[in-house]
């Protein structure tokens, strides 16, 4: 149901008409947020505020988060040798250096947006969001930034049928996620990671970091950049947390709740069995 | 005011939750309402811009159903289970009130006598909590949202001690760059010491975690804190590393060798008990010095009648070189010729330890005088003559 009407959430750049240059820096002033809601009125339904704010180009700010001036400082431009590259990413590229591909920044600054602005969509209407990732350099950053954002991580080898034969694997009905953010799409350099096939088959939406030697094809929203430098997935990570951060504090206001407690991330609950 | 100002905020924003959710709170909520009337202090965010419909997710759903139909077999199972005790009280002629589960396993073992050898074979009547295994608890919210981070990964405890261990040994590295740039060496003084520990095997780690890990897991595991043990500043975290350590303590105990005391006649003595072999059962005490007498139940060593099982007492006299200095004093009944004298043999041979040096200590045990022999007689089968050898067969 969430995912249906997501679907109608029109792509940053449609909305915005801008040239796809000039939405990569910060300079351009944002369109100011229209809050119709009067506090007086009697309250409305959190789900006729979530069909509005659909129609806005971009509700939570998204494109304030980075400048292109950022992906580059954290080398999101570097892809991999040119022998490994997927056609498919092909129209992302900017050119090659020395044996190596680039990737066209201005390119990948409007994907990341438009994921960002999905991701932070999601959030705000309570989505489940599952972080993965197979580089086990960058496993340990992810899953605190994961922990950090309150949402989920899976950075380890992937058992067949956690999407797809869940009520099997977890003993119950279990709810899937509606997000799966992957912050590299590979298992190894060989073959591609199982939970993006399993995702599509499920129709969970993904966000997916692609990389020069990547399938971009069942990724949702896919983003082109480098996906194995630290610096590059710390960048990311920092990203979508801070837009997951601003979809849960925005609903959070407008239910009138406590604010989330950031300070600290959230300490697992220890499952132990009691008899029910 | 600022409380009441809170209640009203609380009752305009969970409206359905509050039913369910906040009982106690509900009754001064009343009073809130009517406060806010002349409240002046009411700011424009006591007021949500939204209200949420309480959902719950299939998942929750699902679950309720399935404690709820746990907790109906059980409240039956349980009705069963006392109906049946005061049939046995009953029978038994006892007070139904007081029936204790003892009073119930010993009227059952009488009323139904049964000769199953294995006791979980045989009838019992026990309470319905320990017949039925218990039920995992729900591990997400009323949406569905799990409460674990690494829930999805199936494992989410081992793979959160993972995510700690990492952190630690992270910490660690961090702490080691700022030391050498600072040209700080590490205390040597306060190296961890783990000598006679072992990290938690894995059975172990296992309860410890409530899930079941696999092997590759496990060395992962392994591997994970011994690059934290390794670490040259890895006693600044020795909290967290000695929960995960187990002291070898089980062969370090066994390997103690007792001091031998002193008698009235001024000679050390030493004694062990319940030296066994198949059903033999003896005590056997050394005294040092002495002349090489032998004491068998009051007997010298002509108890024994065969020279096989004379020669079985004085062997390890005579490996240790202390046949002629030591005197020997055996309790010993049940069993046979054989049996009673291995296990006065395995007596001396324990008592004798505390009378040589660690070489004669060590190449006793390789020799196999500390070890005790669990042989036990094998059964007699069918379709045999005995326990090996078969019924004499010719083909015509």
């Amino acid at each position: 149901m969430l995912r249906k009407t997501l679907n109608n959430l029109p792509r940053f750049s449609q909305l915005c008409g801008l040239s796809r240059r000039l939405q990569s820096t910060q300079a351009e002033p944002a369109p100011a947020v229209t809050t119709t809601v009067s506090t007086e009125a009697e309250p409305e339904d959190i789900a006729v505020i979530e069909q509005r704010i659909l129609k806005h180009p971009d509700y939570f700010q998204v494109h304030n988060l980075f400048t292109v001036r950022d992906l580059f400082n954290a080398r999101v431009h570097y892809g991999h040798k040119e022998g490994s590259l997927d056609e498919r990413m092909r129209p992302y590229l900017y050119g090659s250096r020395l044996g190596h591909l680039i990737f066209d920044l201005d390119k990948t600054a409007v994907h990341l947006r438009d994921a960002l602005n999905f991701v932070a969509h999601i959030a705000f209407r309570d989505g489940i969001i599952l972080f993965f990732n197979r580089n086990a350099l960058n496993a340990h950053l992810v899953e605190q930034k994961a922990m950090e954002a309150g949402e989920f991580s899976h950075t380890r080898f992937w058992r067949g049928g956690i999407f797809t034969n869940a009520n099997v694997q977890f003993d119950a009905v279990t709810r899937l996620p509606d997000l799966c953010i992957f912050l590299n799409t590979q298992n190894n350099v060989m073959s591609q990671h199982t939970a993006v096939r399993d995702s599509a088959k499920m129709a969970i939406p993904t966000v997916g970091i692609v990389d020069t030697n990547c399938n971009p094809n069942l990724i949702t929203y896919p983003v082109p950049g480098n996906d194995d430098s630290p610096a590059a997935v710390e960048l990311y990570c920092n990203l979508f947390k801070e837009a997951i951060l601003r979809g849960k504090r925005k609903r959070r206001d407008l239910l009138g709740l406590p604010p989330l407690d950031e300070s600290q991330p959230r300490r697992s609950r220890n499952t132990k069995t009691n008899s029910n | 005011m600022a409380l009441r100002v809170f209640g009203l905020n609380l009752v305009k924003t969970n409206r359905n939750l509050l039913q369910n959710a906040c009982k106690p709170t509900a009754m001064p909520a009343g009073q809130a309402v009517a406060a806010a009337s002349y409240a002046t202090e009411v700011t424009v965010h006591a007021t949500p811009a939204a209200i949420q419909k309480q959902k719950v997710s299939k998942a929750m759903k699902a679950y309720l159903t399935r404690a709820t139909e746990h907790d109906e077999f059980m409240k039956t199972q349980h009705l069963e289970f006392q109906i049946g005790k005061r049939h046995l009280a009953n029978m038994m002629g006892a007070d139904a009130e007081t029936f204790t589960q003892e009073d119930i396993n010993e009227a059952i073992s009488y009323l139904f006598p049964s000769g199953l050898y294995d006791p979980k074979a045989r009838p019992a009547m026990k309470t319905p909590e320990e017949v039925f295994p218990a039920r995992k608890a729900a591990e997400f919210d009323e949406t569905g949202r799990p409460f674990h981070s690494m829930f999805y990964t199936g494992k989410p405890n081992f793979f959160q001690l993972l995510h700690e261990v990492v952190e630690e040994t992270n910490k660690l590295y961090e702490l080691e760059e700022r030391m050498l740039r600072r040209g700080i060496k590490p205390d040597e003084n306060q190296k961890l010491e783990i000598a006679g520990f072992q990290v938690l095997p894995k059975d172990q780690l296992e309860r410890l975690l409530v899930e079941s890990i696999a092997d590759i897991e496990f060395t992962n595991f392994s591997n994970t804190m011994d690059r934290l043990i390794a670490s040259p500043y890895s006693y600044k975290s020795k909290a967290f590393i000695e929960r995960y350590l187990k002291p070898l303590m089980d062969q370090s105990k066994q390997l103690e060798i007792p001091k031998p005391k002193i008698d009235e006649q001024g000679r050390q003595y030493i004694t062990t008990y319940e030296c066994l072999r198949k059903t033999a059962r003896a005590d056997v005490t050394v005294r040092m010095p002495g002349t090489g007498k032998i004491t068998i139940n009051g007997q010298d060593i002509s108890y024994f009648e065969d020279e096989n099982s004379r020669e079985q007492l004085l062997f390890p006299l005579n490996y240790s070189e202390l046949l002629g200095k030591v005197d020997v004093e055996a309790n010993v009944e049940g069993g046979g010729p054989s049996g009673q004298s291995g296990a006065i043999r395995w007596g001396i041979a324990m008592c004798l330890r505390s009378f040589v040096d660690q070489e004669m200590i060590e190449s006793m045990r390789l020799v196999g005088l500390l070890t005790r022999d669990y042989r036990r007689r094998e059964r007699k089968k069918f379709g045999q003559e005995g326990a090996r050898r078969k019924y004499t067969w010719k083909k015509r």
